[in-house]
C-alpha cells in the first residue's frame, strides 16, 4: 500500500516539474516565438539556422480571436524574444504580452512604429488598424525594428543578422516596386477592391487601390443591411467586375453581395481567395510573406484588369 | 509554477461561480451566466465611446455596469410581469446584446471590438497577466487579485444570508410571511451574480464561467438533497475538475477551458449514471428488484 502511495506522489511530481517536450532543449541558440506566422517569416529570414522559431497560430487563423493552448503558455515562459503584432491585433494577447515586457525582452512591432505610419480610424484617434504587413515598405521597417531587436540579444551572430536582414529589406524594396508596376497596368477607374473585411488598407494607400470592406475592421462584427445594399449600388455604378474572398473570414457577407448584384443585373464575379491575416500553409508557395503578397497581387490584377 | 497559478485560478472562479450557481438552479436561472455574457456588449461598446480606448478597466467597468443592469432586469420582469424566468432571461439578454450590435455598426463600424478581443481573459495567459508596481516589483498574477477578492466577498454574502436566502430560494411565499424581505435578497444575488461573472469574463473568458455556474451545482444537485451539503459538494467538484482539467490540457496540448468544461461533463454523465440513490443504474436496480418482489 505504501508503495501506491509513494508511486502516485512521484506521478504528482512528474506531472508538475515536468517540462513540456514541445519547446526546444535550446541554450546554444536563440529561441524566438512569434504569435502570427507572418512574424515568423520575417524573423526567419534574418535568423536563417542560428535560432529557433517558433509561431503560436498556425496557418489559416484569425490572430483577432485565437484561443491559447496549455503548451503556448510553455511557449512563451521559455521564450528568449517574444515577437508581436501589437496594435491590438491579438484582441487581449496583445495587452498581456505588452505588460510582460516589462519583465522579459518582448517586441511588439506595431507599437514600435513610428506613429505617422500607422493608419487610425478617422473617428477615434486610438482605434488603429493592425494589418501593417500590406504595405511592403512598412514591413520593410518592421523586419528593421526586428533585426535590431534580436541583435541586441545575441551580439555575437550581429553581422550575420545585419546582412542578412539588409538583403532581404533590400530584396522586400525590390518587391515594393514590382507590386507598383503590375498595379499600375490596371485602369485607374478599375482600381477598387471589395473584401469581406478591412484588412487592405494599408495596401489600398501604398499602391494607390481604393479599398472597401463589408465588416469594419472586427472579424465578428455583423454587417448591416445598407452596408449590403450601398455596396451593391457602387459596383453596379463603377461597373466592377470582381470581388474577393478572404481565407481567414468567412464569406458569407461576401456570396450576399454577389447575388445581390446578380440579381440586378449586374455581372459580379469571386476574383479570387486573398491571403488577408494569415498566410498560406508551409511548403506552398504562399507559406512564405513574398509569396502571399506576389498571390495576392496577381490574384487582384488578373480580376480586375 | 505555472500548473499552481492555472489550477489556483480555475478553482476560484469554480468556488464563486458554484457557490451563487446553485442557488441559480434552484431558482430555475442558471442560464443567466450565458446570458450576461452577451449582454454586456452594450457597456463595452459604450464605455469605448465615452473613454476612447480599450483598456482593460473602462471594459470592466462598462461591461460590470450592464452586468448589473441585465440581472436587474430579469429580476424585474420575474417579479413584476410574472414573466417565468427562463422567458425574463431570454427577452433581457438579446435586447441588450442586439442593442449592443447596433450600437458598433451606427457608431464604431471600424474599430475591433467585441467581447471577445477586448473583455474575455484567456485562462492559459493568466499565469503571465502579471501584476507588476511602477517600481518594477513583481507581485504575481493579476487575475488571481481580482478573483480572490471577489471569492471572499461571495462567502461573506453567502454566510450572512444563508438563511434569507435558502428560505427564499425554497419558499418564497413563506420567508415573504415571516417577514424576510425577499425581493432584496433576489436583487442582491442577482447582483453578486452579475460582479461575479463579469470579473471572471475578464481573467478567464466566458466558457469557463458559465460551465462552472452550472455543471457543478447541476452535478452536487443529484448527490444530495441538503442545500449545506450541495455547496460543499460543489466547491470540491470545482477544485478537482480544475486540477484535472489542466492536466488533461497539458497531455492533450490543448485549450484548458476547453478540456476543464469537458471534465465537467464527464463527471456528471459519471455521477448521473452511478448516483446511489437517484442515479440510473441505482433507479434500474431498484425497479428489477421491486419486479422480484412481486
Amino acid at each position: 500500500m505504501r508503495n501506491l502511495y509513494q508511486s502516485f506522489g512521484i506521478l504528482l511530481l512528474c506531472l508538475f516539474w515536468g517540462g513540456c517536450t514541445q519547446v526546444p532543449e535550446k541554450k546554444d541558440r536563440l529561441y524566438i516565438v512569434t504569435t502570427t506566422g507572418i512574424l515568423a517569416d520575417a524573423v526567419k529570414n534574418i535568423v536563417k539556422d542560428s535560432a529557433y522559431v517558433q509561431t503560436i497560430m498556425g496557418a489559416g487563423v484569425d490572430p483577432h480571436v485565437y484561443k491559447a493552448s496549455q503548451g503556448d503558455l510553455e511557449k512563451f515562459l521559455q521564450a528568449d524574444l517574444i515577437i508581436y503584432g501589437g496594435l491590438h491585433l491579438e484582441g487581449k494577447l496583445t495587452e498581456v504580452l505588452n505588460k510582460l515586457g516589462r519583465t522579459r525582452p518582448v517586441l511588439g512591432v506595431g507599437d514600435e512604429l513610428p506613429k505617422a505610419l500607422v493608419r487610425t480610424d478617422s473617428s477615434f484617434a486610438t482605434a488603429v488598424d493592425p494589418h501593417i504587413w500590406f504595405d511592403i515598405k512598412i514591413w520593410a521597417e518592421v523586419v528593421d525594428l526586428i533585426a535590431k531587436k534580436i541583435i541586441s540579444l545575441d551580439k555575437k551572430h550581429a553581422n550575420f543578422y545585419k546582412a542578412n536582414a539588409s538583403s532581404y529589406i533590400e530584396t522586400l524594396l525590390l518587391l515594393d516596386k514590382e507590386v507598383k508596376n503590375m498595379i499600375s497596368a490596371i485602369p485607374v477607374h478599375k482600381r477598387v477592391m471589395i473584401t469581406a473585411h478591412d484588412a487592405f488598407n494599408y495596401f489600398g494607400s501604398a499602391y494607390n487601390i481604393e479599398v472597401m470592406g463589408l465588416q469594419g475592421i472586427s472579424t465578428t462584427a455583423e454587417f448591416g443591411l445598407r452596408d449590403v445594399s450601398k455596396l451593391v449600388t457602387f459596383i453596379l455604378e463603377r461597373q466592377i467586375n470582381a470581388i474577393f474572398l478572404e481565407t481567414s473570414v468567412s464569406d458569407r457577407a461576401i456570396k450576399a453581395v454577389i447575388a445581390g448584384v446578380n440579381e440586378k443585373g449586374g455581372k459580379l464575379l469571386i476574383g479570387g481567395n486573398l491571403f488577408s491575416d494569415a498566410m498560406g500553409a508551409s511548403g506552398t508557395p504562399e507559406g512564405t510573406y513574398i509569396g502571399m503578397v506576389k498571390h495576392n497581387v496577381n490574384t487582384i490584377v488578373k480580376a480586375l484588369k | 509554477m505555472i500548473a499552481f497559478w492555472i489550477i489556483l485560478t480555475g478553482s476560484l472562479v469554480a468556488i464563486s461561480c458554484g457557490l451563487l450557481g446553485s442557488f441559480l438552479i434552484l431558482r430555475k436561472m442558471s442560464m443567466i451566466g450565458d446570458a450576461i455574457s452577451h449582454a454586456v456588449l452594450p457597456g463595452i461598446v459604450i464605455a469605448f465611446l465615452l473613454s476612447g480606448n480599450r483598456e482593460p478597466l473602462s471594459m470592466l467597468l462598462g461591461a460590470g455596469f450592464f452586468g448589473l443592469l441585465s440581472t436587474f432586469i430579469i429580476e424585474y420582469l420575474h417579479q413584476k410581469a410574472k414573466l417565468q424566468t427562463d422567458a425574463a432571461i431570454g427577452v433581457t439578454f438579446t435586447l441588450l446584446f442586439a442593442v449592443g450590435i447596433i450600437l458598433i455598426s451606427v457608431f464604431t463600424g471600424k474599430v475591433d471590438i467585441d467581447q471577445d478581443c477586448v473583455l474575455y481573459g484567456e485562462i492559459a495567459y493568466v499565469p503571465i497577466d502579471l501584476w507588476i508596481l511602477d517600481d518594477g516589483t513583481i507581485m504575481g498574477p493579476r487575475p488571481i487579485y481580482i478573483l480572490s477578492t471577489v471569492l471572499v466577498l461571495i462567502v461573506l454574502f453567502i454566510t450572512i444570508g444563508y438563511k434569507h436566502l435558502k428560505i427564499g430560494t425554497f419558499d418564497p411565499a413563506f420567508a415573504t410571511a415571516i417577514g424576510i424581505p425577499t425581493v432584496l435578497w433576489h436583487y442582491l444575488l442577482m447582483g453578486a451574480v452579475s460582479i461575479t461573472t463579469v470579473a471572471s469574463f475578464e481573467s478567464v473568458g466566458s466558457i469557463l464561467v458559465v460551465a462552472f455556474l452550472i455543471g457543478p451545482p447541476a452535478t452536487a444537485y443529484l448527490l444530495t438533497d441538503d442545500l449545506k451539503k450541495m455547496l460543499i459538494i460543489t466547491c470540491i467538484l470545482g477544485v478537482l475538475i480544475s486540477f484535472f482539467g489542466y492536466w488533461l490540457a497539458y497531455w492533450l496540448n490543448a485549450s484548458i477551458a476547453g478540456c476543464m468544461t469537458v471534465l465537467l461533463g464527464v463527471f456528471f454523465t459519471i455521477v448521473f449514471i452511478f448516483a446511489p440513490n437517484t442515479g440510473i443504474l441505482a433507479k434500474k436496480l431498484k425497479s428489477n428488484k421491486n419486479a422480484i418482489s412481486i
